[in-house]
Protein backbone atom coordinates (compact mmCIF):
# COMPACT_ATOMS: atom_id res chain seq x y z
CA UNK A 1 0.00 0.00 0.00
CA UNK A 2 0.94 3.48 -0.64
CA UNK A 3 1.09 6.75 1.74
CA UNK A 4 0.91 9.88 0.57
CA UNK A 5 3.10 11.84 2.91
CA UNK A 6 1.96 15.19 3.04
CA UNK A 7 4.25 18.17 4.24
CA UNK A 8 2.00 21.25 4.95
CA UNK A 9 3.11 24.87 6.46
CA UNK A 10 0.62 26.42 7.88
CA UNK A 11 -2.10 25.30 10.48
CA UNK A 12 -5.02 25.70 8.08
CA UNK A 13 -3.63 23.84 5.84
CA UNK A 14 -2.76 21.12 8.00
CA UNK A 15 -6.49 21.15 9.23
CA UNK A 16 -7.78 21.30 5.30
CA UNK A 17 -5.67 18.06 4.66
CA UNK A 18 -7.34 16.02 7.97
CA UNK A 19 -10.78 17.06 6.96
CA UNK A 20 -10.39 16.43 2.96
CA UNK A 21 -8.87 13.01 4.03
CA UNK A 22 -11.37 12.41 7.24
CA UNK A 23 -10.40 8.92 8.83
CA UNK A 24 -7.60 8.31 6.00
CA UNK A 25 -5.48 10.55 7.48
CA UNK A 26 -2.86 10.42 10.22
CA UNK A 27 -0.97 13.22 12.00
CA UNK A 28 2.51 12.53 12.11
CA UNK A 29 4.90 14.55 14.33
CA UNK A 30 8.51 13.71 15.26
CA UNK A 31 7.23 10.16 14.19
CA UNK A 32 8.53 7.66 16.98
CA UNK A 33 5.61 6.25 17.45
CA UNK A 34 3.55 6.84 13.91
CA UNK A 35 6.87 5.06 12.14
CA UNK A 36 6.97 2.10 14.64
CA UNK A 37 3.23 1.21 14.31
CA UNK A 38 3.82 1.77 10.69
CA UNK A 39 6.53 -0.29 10.47
CA UNK A 40 5.17 -2.96 12.57
CA UNK A 41 1.85 -2.96 10.29
CA UNK A 42 -0.10 -1.77 13.33
CA UNK A 43 -1.78 0.84 11.11
CA UNK A 44 -1.84 1.43 7.62
CA UNK A 45 -2.74 5.02 7.07
CA UNK A 46 -2.68 6.32 3.24
CA UNK A 47 -2.31 9.80 4.42
CA UNK A 48 0.02 11.08 6.76
CA UNK A 49 0.19 14.96 7.46
CA UNK A 50 3.18 15.86 8.76
CA UNK A 51 3.11 18.90 11.29
CA UNK A 52 7.37 19.32 10.89
CA UNK A 53 7.04 22.39 8.37
CA UNK A 54 5.12 24.53 10.59
CA UNK A 55 7.37 26.55 12.56
CA UNK A 56 5.28 28.35 14.54
CA UNK A 57 4.33 24.78 16.35
CA UNK A 58 7.77 24.61 17.92
CA UNK A 59 7.91 27.19 19.86
CA UNK A 60 8.84 27.94 23.37
CA UNK A 61 7.55 31.02 25.40
CA UNK A 62 6.34 32.83 28.08
CA UNK A 63 3.07 34.59 27.25
CA UNK A 64 1.43 36.30 30.17
CA UNK A 65 1.29 34.34 33.22
CA UNK A 66 1.77 31.34 31.07
CA UNK A 67 4.51 29.01 30.08
CA UNK A 68 3.33 27.61 26.10
CA UNK A 69 5.16 25.01 24.62
CA UNK A 70 4.53 24.60 21.02
CA UNK A 71 3.03 20.90 20.39
CA UNK A 72 6.37 20.30 18.17
CA UNK A 73 8.83 21.29 20.78
CA UNK A 74 11.08 18.35 20.69
CA UNK A 75 11.20 16.45 24.13
CA UNK A 76 15.30 17.46 24.46
CA UNK A 77 14.64 20.83 23.65
CA UNK A 78 11.72 21.11 26.68
CA UNK A 79 14.47 18.84 28.82
CA UNK A 80 17.60 21.71 27.74
CA UNK A 81 15.24 25.01 27.72
CA UNK A 82 16.75 27.14 30.36
CA UNK A 83 13.00 28.49 30.36
CA UNK A 84 11.44 24.99 31.69
CA UNK A 85 14.47 24.19 34.01
CA UNK A 86 14.22 27.53 35.55
CA UNK A 87 10.31 27.74 36.27
CA UNK A 88 9.19 23.95 35.70
CA UNK A 89 12.26 21.65 36.71
CA UNK A 90 10.07 18.76 36.93
CA UNK A 91 8.94 18.99 33.99
CA UNK A 92 12.56 18.89 32.27
CA UNK A 93 13.40 16.32 34.43
CA UNK A 94 10.68 14.39 33.24
CA UNK A 95 11.46 14.94 29.54
CA UNK A 96 15.00 14.29 29.88
CA UNK A 97 14.20 10.66 31.42
CA UNK A 98 12.23 10.03 28.21
CA UNK A 99 13.53 6.39 26.76
CA UNK A 100 17.57 7.34 25.21
CA UNK A 101 18.58 10.36 23.72
CA UNK A 102 17.71 9.23 19.99
CA UNK A 103 13.80 9.24 20.70
CA UNK A 104 13.98 12.90 23.02
CA UNK A 105 15.82 14.21 20.17
CA UNK A 106 13.09 13.19 17.54
CA UNK A 107 9.82 12.74 19.53
CA UNK A 108 7.70 15.94 20.37
CA UNK A 109 6.03 16.85 23.35
CA UNK A 110 2.86 17.01 21.57
CA UNK A 111 3.03 13.29 19.90
CA UNK A 112 4.05 12.64 23.50
CA UNK A 113 0.25 14.08 24.55
CA UNK A 114 -1.42 12.76 21.58
CA UNK A 115 -0.26 9.21 21.71
CA UNK A 116 -1.53 9.23 25.52
CA UNK A 117 0.59 5.87 26.17
CA UNK A 118 0.08 5.39 30.16
CA UNK A 119 3.70 4.25 30.23
CA UNK A 120 4.90 8.20 29.58
CA UNK A 121 6.85 10.75 31.79
CA UNK A 122 5.80 14.26 30.74
CA UNK A 123 1.89 13.74 31.13
CA UNK A 124 2.48 13.08 35.23
CA UNK A 125 4.47 16.08 35.43
CA UNK A 126 2.12 18.57 33.45
CA UNK A 127 -1.00 17.39 34.97
CA UNK A 128 1.01 18.48 38.63
CA UNK A 129 1.26 21.58 37.56
CA UNK A 130 -2.40 21.70 35.91
CA UNK A 131 -1.50 22.45 32.47
CA UNK A 132 -4.10 22.23 29.85
CA UNK A 133 -3.92 21.76 25.81
CA UNK A 134 -4.82 23.86 23.32
CA UNK A 135 -6.72 22.41 19.93
CA UNK A 136 -7.12 23.82 17.18
CA UNK A 137 -9.47 22.01 14.90
CA UNK A 138 -12.17 22.66 11.39
CA UNK A 139 -14.30 24.70 14.06
CA UNK A 140 -11.88 26.72 15.85
CA UNK A 141 -9.46 26.61 18.73
CA UNK A 142 -10.90 25.31 22.41
CA UNK A 143 -8.44 24.54 25.33
CA UNK A 144 -8.86 21.24 27.17
CA UNK A 145 -7.39 20.71 30.67
CA UNK A 146 -5.17 17.88 30.93
CA UNK A 147 -7.11 16.77 33.47
CA UNK A 148 -9.62 16.00 30.77
CA UNK A 149 -7.63 15.34 27.99
CA UNK A 150 -6.76 11.29 28.76
CA UNK A 151 -9.49 9.47 28.40
CA UNK A 152 -8.45 5.70 28.42
CA UNK A 153 -5.38 3.49 27.31
CA UNK A 154 -4.04 5.64 23.62
CA UNK A 155 -7.39 7.91 24.11
CA UNK A 156 -7.43 11.22 24.24
CA UNK A 157 -10.51 14.13 23.78
CA UNK A 158 -8.96 14.95 20.43
CA UNK A 159 -11.14 14.64 17.60
CA UNK A 160 -10.26 13.36 14.12
CA UNK A 161 -9.51 16.25 12.62
CA UNK A 162 -8.18 18.09 15.62
CA UNK A 163 -4.64 19.00 16.27
CA UNK A 164 -2.86 19.88 19.43
CA UNK A 165 -1.45 23.50 18.69
CA UNK A 166 0.37 24.17 22.24
CA UNK A 167 0.46 22.90 25.97
CA UNK A 168 0.05 25.98 28.09
CA UNK A 169 0.90 25.80 31.72
CA UNK A 170 0.17 28.59 33.99
CA UNK A 171 3.18 29.74 35.84
CA UNK A 172 3.54 27.75 39.28
CA UNK A 173 3.30 29.89 42.63
CA UNK A 174 5.94 31.52 43.95
CA UNK A 175 8.45 29.76 45.82
CA UNK A 176 7.01 26.43 44.80
CA UNK A 177 9.16 23.35 44.84
CA UNK A 178 8.80 20.42 42.50
CA UNK A 179 10.26 16.88 41.19
CA UNK A 180 9.51 14.29 39.22
CA UNK A 181 10.82 10.75 40.10
CA UNK A 182 10.50 8.11 37.14
CA UNK A 183 11.04 4.31 38.97
CA UNK A 184 12.17 2.17 36.16
CA UNK A 185 11.51 -1.79 36.95
CA UNK A 186 13.61 -3.14 34.38
CA UNK A 187 16.42 -1.15 32.58
CA UNK A 188 18.30 2.53 32.68
CA UNK A 189 16.07 3.67 29.25
CA UNK A 190 13.01 1.61 30.22
CA UNK A 191 9.34 3.57 29.84
CA UNK A 192 8.61 4.46 33.80
CA UNK A 193 7.05 1.82 35.92
CA UNK A 194 5.57 4.58 38.06
CA UNK A 195 6.08 8.37 37.71
CA UNK A 196 5.18 10.64 40.86
CA UNK A 197 4.74 14.06 39.62
CA UNK A 198 5.12 16.25 43.11
CA UNK A 199 4.72 20.31 43.65
CA UNK A 200 4.86 21.98 47.21
CA UNK A 201 4.71 25.51 48.39
CA UNK A 202 5.84 25.67 51.92
CA UNK A 203 5.72 28.66 54.36
CA UNK A 204 8.13 28.13 56.36
CA UNK A 205 7.57 24.24 57.51
CA UNK A 206 4.14 24.87 57.15
CA UNK A 207 2.95 23.26 53.49
CA UNK A 208 0.41 25.15 52.16
CA UNK A 209 -0.20 24.02 48.97
CA UNK A 210 0.33 20.18 47.70
CA UNK A 211 0.34 19.08 44.56
CA UNK A 212 0.95 14.98 43.45
CA UNK A 213 -0.32 13.27 39.92
CA UNK A 214 0.76 9.57 39.51
CA UNK A 215 2.06 8.44 35.85
CA UNK A 216 2.43 5.43 34.12
CA UNK A 217 0.33 2.95 37.02
CA UNK A 218 -2.78 3.40 36.11
CA UNK A 219 -4.68 4.06 32.56
CA UNK A 220 -4.52 7.51 32.92
CA UNK A 221 -2.07 9.75 35.04
CA UNK A 222 -3.81 11.07 37.92
CA UNK A 223 -4.40 13.67 40.45
CA UNK A 224 -4.54 13.01 43.97
CA UNK A 225 -6.69 15.75 45.62
CA UNK A 226 -7.34 13.68 49.26
CA UNK A 227 -3.70 12.75 49.48
CA UNK A 228 -3.03 16.91 48.83
CA UNK A 229 -6.06 18.08 50.92
CA UNK A 230 -3.68 15.98 53.88
CA UNK A 231 -1.01 18.80 53.63
CA UNK A 232 -2.48 21.82 53.58
CA UNK A 233 -1.77 24.12 56.62
CA UNK A 234 0.15 21.48 58.60
CA UNK A 235 3.99 21.08 59.26
CA UNK A 236 5.25 18.48 56.81
CA UNK A 237 6.74 16.23 59.23
CA UNK A 238 8.12 12.52 58.60
CA UNK A 239 4.98 11.14 60.09
CA UNK A 240 2.52 13.48 58.21
CA UNK A 241 4.72 12.63 54.80
CA UNK A 242 4.33 8.78 55.94
CA UNK A 243 0.41 9.25 55.97
CA UNK A 244 0.27 10.80 52.82
CA UNK A 245 2.30 8.51 50.78
CA UNK A 246 0.47 5.45 52.90
CA UNK A 247 -2.47 7.40 51.29
CA UNK A 248 -1.82 7.71 47.94
CA UNK A 249 -1.05 4.45 47.24
CA UNK A 250 -4.43 3.11 48.59
CA UNK A 251 -6.10 5.63 46.15
CA UNK A 252 -4.72 3.64 42.57
CA UNK A 253 -6.02 0.89 40.84
CA UNK A 254 -3.05 -0.03 39.76
CA UNK A 255 -1.87 -2.19 36.11
CA UNK A 256 -0.36 -4.99 35.90
CA UNK A 257 1.50 -5.66 33.46
CA UNK A 258 5.84 -6.48 32.76
CA UNK A 259 6.96 -3.24 34.71
CA UNK A 260 5.49 -4.64 37.86
CA UNK A 261 2.44 -6.25 39.21
CA UNK A 262 -0.57 -4.26 40.43
CA UNK A 263 0.89 -5.22 44.38
CA UNK A 264 4.13 -4.11 43.63
CA UNK A 265 3.13 -0.78 41.68
CA UNK A 266 1.30 -0.09 44.94
CA UNK A 267 4.13 0.00 46.91
CA UNK A 268 6.45 1.89 44.49
CA UNK A 269 3.57 4.29 44.39
CA UNK A 270 4.22 4.73 48.54
CA UNK A 271 7.67 4.38 47.98
CA UNK A 272 8.36 7.17 45.48
CA UNK A 273 5.66 9.67 47.09
CA UNK A 274 7.16 9.16 50.12
CA UNK A 275 10.96 9.86 48.54
CA UNK A 276 9.44 13.25 46.58
CA UNK A 277 7.76 14.46 49.54
CA UNK A 278 11.24 13.96 51.51
CA UNK A 279 13.19 15.77 49.38
CA UNK A 280 10.82 18.63 48.76
CA UNK A 281 10.66 19.40 52.53
CA UNK A 282 14.53 18.66 52.60
CA UNK A 283 14.35 21.62 49.42
CA UNK A 284 17.23 19.41 47.55
CA UNK A 285 18.14 20.28 44.41
CA UNK A 286 15.40 19.40 42.15
CA UNK A 287 17.78 19.16 39.02
CA UNK B 1 -2.59 3.56 -6.54
CA UNK B 2 0.97 3.80 -6.65
CA UNK B 3 2.69 7.36 -7.08
CA UNK B 4 5.93 6.97 -7.77
CA UNK B 5 7.85 10.34 -6.07
CA UNK B 6 11.18 11.42 -6.39
CA UNK B 7 12.50 12.02 -2.79
CA UNK B 8 16.18 14.67 -2.38
CA UNK B 9 18.03 13.80 0.30
CA UNK B 10 21.55 15.54 1.61
CA UNK B 11 23.63 12.69 2.82
CA UNK B 12 27.04 13.58 3.63
CA UNK B 13 27.29 16.56 1.65
CA UNK B 14 25.66 14.97 -1.49
CA UNK B 15 22.42 15.31 -3.02
CA UNK B 16 20.58 12.29 -4.16
CA UNK B 17 17.34 11.90 -5.60
CA UNK B 18 15.61 8.59 -4.88
CA UNK B 19 12.36 7.24 -6.30
CA UNK B 20 9.99 6.00 -4.50
CA UNK B 21 6.53 4.57 -3.38
CA UNK B 22 4.78 5.64 0.05
CA UNK B 23 6.94 5.53 2.85
CA UNK B 24 9.94 3.68 3.83
CA UNK B 25 12.53 4.65 6.70
CA UNK B 26 15.23 6.62 6.37
CA UNK B 27 17.73 3.18 7.34
CA UNK B 28 15.79 1.44 4.32
CA UNK B 29 16.89 3.89 1.93
CA UNK B 30 20.47 4.57 3.31
CA UNK B 31 20.79 0.61 2.99
CA UNK B 32 18.77 -0.55 -0.17
CA UNK B 33 18.70 2.57 -1.94
CA UNK B 34 21.85 3.80 -1.36
CA UNK B 35 23.90 1.36 -0.81
CA UNK B 36 25.56 3.46 2.57
CA UNK B 37 24.97 0.26 4.56
CA UNK B 38 27.21 1.55 7.71
CA UNK B 39 23.38 2.50 9.64
CA UNK B 40 22.67 -1.06 10.83
CA UNK B 41 19.67 -2.57 12.37
CA UNK B 42 19.40 -4.32 15.12
CA UNK B 43 16.34 -3.97 17.12
CA UNK B 44 14.39 -2.03 15.01
CA UNK B 45 12.18 0.07 17.35
CA UNK B 46 14.50 2.59 18.63
CA UNK B 47 16.09 0.84 21.43
CA UNK B 48 19.82 -0.61 20.56
CA UNK B 49 21.47 2.74 18.04
CA UNK B 50 22.65 0.40 15.66
CA UNK B 51 20.81 2.45 13.17
CA UNK B 52 22.29 5.94 14.56
CA UNK B 53 22.69 8.69 11.46
CA UNK B 54 22.87 12.56 12.49
CA UNK B 55 20.12 14.71 10.86
CA UNK B 56 20.99 18.35 11.16
CA UNK B 57 24.02 17.54 13.87
CA UNK B 58 21.17 15.18 16.43
CA UNK B 59 21.72 11.58 16.76
CA UNK B 60 18.72 9.47 16.05
CA UNK B 61 17.33 6.32 15.20
CA UNK B 62 16.68 5.82 11.13
CA UNK B 63 14.51 2.56 11.80
CA UNK B 64 12.45 5.35 13.38
CA UNK B 65 12.20 7.91 11.09
CA UNK B 66 10.69 7.89 7.71
CA UNK B 67 12.97 8.79 4.72
CA UNK B 68 10.47 11.97 3.70
CA UNK B 69 10.59 13.23 7.62
CA UNK B 70 14.34 14.25 6.75
CA UNK B 71 14.10 15.75 3.51
CA UNK B 72 15.76 19.27 3.48
CA UNK B 73 17.83 17.96 6.17
CA UNK B 74 21.45 17.45 6.55
CA UNK B 75 22.27 13.55 7.23
CA UNK B 76 25.56 12.14 8.35
CA UNK B 77 26.33 8.92 8.25
CA UNK B 78 28.92 6.99 9.16
CA UNK B 79 30.48 7.10 5.51
CA UNK B 80 30.66 10.79 5.64
CA UNK B 81 33.29 11.05 8.13
CA UNK B 82 36.20 10.09 6.99
CA UNK B 83 38.47 12.81 4.91
CA UNK B 84 40.06 11.35 2.11
CA UNK B 85 41.81 8.01 3.20
CA UNK B 86 42.00 9.75 6.52
CA UNK B 87 39.50 8.29 8.87
CA UNK B 88 37.75 11.01 11.53
CA UNK B 89 39.69 11.53 14.90
CA UNK B 90 36.84 9.13 16.81
CA UNK B 91 37.02 6.39 14.11
CA UNK B 92 40.61 6.45 15.09
CA UNK B 93 40.34 6.19 18.44
CA UNK B 94 37.87 3.69 18.34
CA UNK B 95 40.72 2.10 16.38
CA UNK B 96 43.43 2.68 18.37
CA UNK B 97 41.31 1.40 21.58
CA UNK B 98 39.96 -1.82 19.69
CA UNK B 99 36.61 -0.25 20.88
CA UNK B 100 34.62 -3.48 19.14
CA UNK B 101 33.99 -6.97 18.77
CA UNK B 102 32.05 -7.68 15.89
CA UNK B 103 31.50 -4.39 15.68
CA UNK B 104 27.78 -4.04 14.32
CA UNK B 105 27.28 -1.77 17.19
CA UNK B 106 30.52 0.32 16.24
CA UNK B 107 28.80 3.47 13.34
CA UNK B 108 26.23 3.93 15.75
CA UNK B 109 28.40 4.32 18.40
CA UNK B 110 30.92 6.73 16.99
CA UNK B 111 28.15 8.99 15.45
CA UNK B 112 26.60 9.80 19.20
CA UNK B 113 30.39 9.91 19.90
CA UNK B 114 30.21 13.29 17.31
CA UNK B 115 27.01 14.41 18.52
CA UNK B 116 28.41 14.10 21.91
CA UNK B 117 31.45 16.02 21.58
CA UNK B 118 30.14 18.43 18.96
CA UNK B 119 27.51 19.75 22.24
CA UNK B 120 30.11 18.81 24.83
CA UNK B 121 33.74 19.09 23.97
CA UNK B 122 34.90 18.43 27.49
CA UNK B 123 31.83 15.77 28.55
CA UNK B 124 33.85 13.13 31.26
CA UNK B 125 32.94 9.81 31.94
CA UNK B 126 29.88 10.47 33.63
CA UNK B 127 28.62 12.62 30.90
CA UNK B 128 29.66 10.08 28.33
CA UNK B 129 28.12 7.05 29.63
CA UNK B 130 25.02 9.36 30.04
CA UNK B 131 24.92 10.51 26.69
CA UNK B 132 25.83 7.04 25.18
CA UNK B 133 23.61 4.98 27.17
CA UNK B 134 21.34 4.56 24.69
CA UNK B 135 23.41 2.79 22.36
CA UNK B 136 23.92 -1.10 23.25
CA UNK B 137 26.86 -2.95 22.32
CA UNK B 138 26.24 -6.79 22.89
CA UNK B 139 29.66 -8.11 22.81
CA UNK B 140 30.18 -5.66 26.23
CA UNK B 141 32.83 -3.44 24.50
CA UNK B 142 31.97 -0.44 27.02
CA UNK B 143 34.99 -0.22 29.00
CA UNK B 144 37.09 0.37 25.54
CA UNK B 145 34.44 2.51 24.09
CA UNK B 146 34.47 4.89 26.78
CA UNK B 147 38.18 5.20 26.61
CA UNK B 148 37.60 5.83 22.81
CA UNK B 149 35.68 8.64 23.80
CA UNK B 150 37.43 10.18 26.51
CA UNK B 151 40.84 9.85 23.99
CA UNK B 152 38.61 11.58 21.58
CA UNK B 153 38.31 14.48 23.16
CA UNK B 154 41.85 15.21 23.01
CA UNK B 155 42.58 14.66 19.57
CA UNK B 156 39.00 16.21 18.16
CA UNK B 157 39.70 17.74 14.82
C1 LIG C 1 12.59 3.45 22.24
C2 LIG C 1 11.53 4.34 22.83
C3 LIG C 1 11.56 4.62 24.20
C4 LIG C 1 10.61 5.47 24.76
N1 LIG C 1 10.66 5.74 26.10
C5 LIG C 1 9.77 6.60 26.66
C6 LIG C 1 9.85 6.97 28.03
O1 LIG C 1 10.72 6.52 28.77
N2 LIG C 1 8.93 7.85 28.52
C7 LIG C 1 7.98 8.41 27.72
O2 LIG C 1 7.21 9.24 28.19
N3 LIG C 1 7.87 8.08 26.42
C8 LIG C 1 8.74 7.18 25.87
N4 LIG C 1 8.64 6.86 24.54
C9 LIG C 1 7.50 7.37 23.77
C10 LIG C 1 7.80 8.66 23.08
O3 LIG C 1 7.94 9.69 24.04
C11 LIG C 1 6.63 8.95 22.13
O4 LIG C 1 6.66 8.00 21.11
C12 LIG C 1 6.74 10.31 21.52
O5 LIG C 1 6.68 11.33 22.49
C13 LIG C 1 5.67 10.56 20.51
O6 LIG C 1 5.94 11.82 19.92
P1 LIG C 1 6.19 11.94 18.34
O7 LIG C 1 6.34 13.37 18.05
O8 LIG C 1 7.31 11.05 17.93
O9 LIG C 1 4.80 11.41 17.85
P2 LIG C 1 4.32 10.72 16.51
O10 LIG C 1 4.82 9.34 16.43
O11 LIG C 1 4.55 11.61 15.37
O12 LIG C 1 2.76 10.70 16.85
C14 LIG C 1 2.23 9.98 17.95
C15 LIG C 1 0.70 10.04 17.93
O13 LIG C 1 0.25 11.35 18.21
C16 LIG C 1 -0.45 11.91 17.10
N5 LIG C 1 0.02 13.29 17.06
C17 LIG C 1 1.32 13.71 17.09
N6 LIG C 1 1.38 15.05 17.18
C18 LIG C 1 0.10 15.49 17.22
C19 LIG C 1 -0.49 16.80 17.32
N7 LIG C 1 0.26 17.90 17.44
N8 LIG C 1 -1.83 16.87 17.31
C20 LIG C 1 -2.60 15.76 17.22
N9 LIG C 1 -2.10 14.51 17.14
C21 LIG C 1 -0.76 14.37 17.14
C22 LIG C 1 -0.12 11.04 15.93
O14 LIG C 1 -1.17 11.01 14.99
C23 LIG C 1 0.07 9.69 16.60
O15 LIG C 1 -1.17 9.11 16.87
C24 LIG C 1 9.59 6.02 23.94
C25 LIG C 1 9.56 5.73 22.57
C26 LIG C 1 10.51 4.91 22.01
C27 LIG C 1 10.47 4.62 20.55
S1 LIG D 1 17.79 -0.55 14.83
FE1 LIG D 1 17.22 1.48 15.17
S2 LIG D 1 17.58 1.71 17.27
FE2 LIG D 1 17.91 -0.42 17.01
S1 LIG E 1 31.15 -4.76 19.16
FE1 LIG E 1 29.67 -6.28 18.84
S2 LIG E 1 27.86 -5.25 19.32
FE2 LIG E 1 29.34 -3.85 19.92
Amino acid sequence: MSTQFHQPETIPEALELLTQHGSDAKVIAGGTAVVLMIQQKLIAPPVLVSLAHIPELERIQTVGGEIRLGALARIRDVAQSSLIRDRLPMLAQACGEVGNIRVRNQATIGGNMAEADYASDPPAALLALDASVTVAGPDGTRSVPLSEFFLGFYTTALDEAEIITEIVIPTPPDGARMTYHKFKSRSSEDRPCVGVAALAVMDGETCSELRIAIGAASEVPVRLPTAEAMARGRVLDDSLIGEIADHAATKIDPLDDLRGSAWYRTQMIRVHVQRALLELRNEFSTL
Amino acid sequence: MTENKTLTLTINGETHAVQMTGVRTLLSVLRDDLGLVGAREGCGIGMCGACTVLVDGRAISSCLMFAQQAEGSQITTIEGLPEGDHLHPIQQAYLDHAAFQCSYCTPGFILSTVALLQEHPDANADAAREYLAGNLCRCGSYGNILQAVLASKTVKS
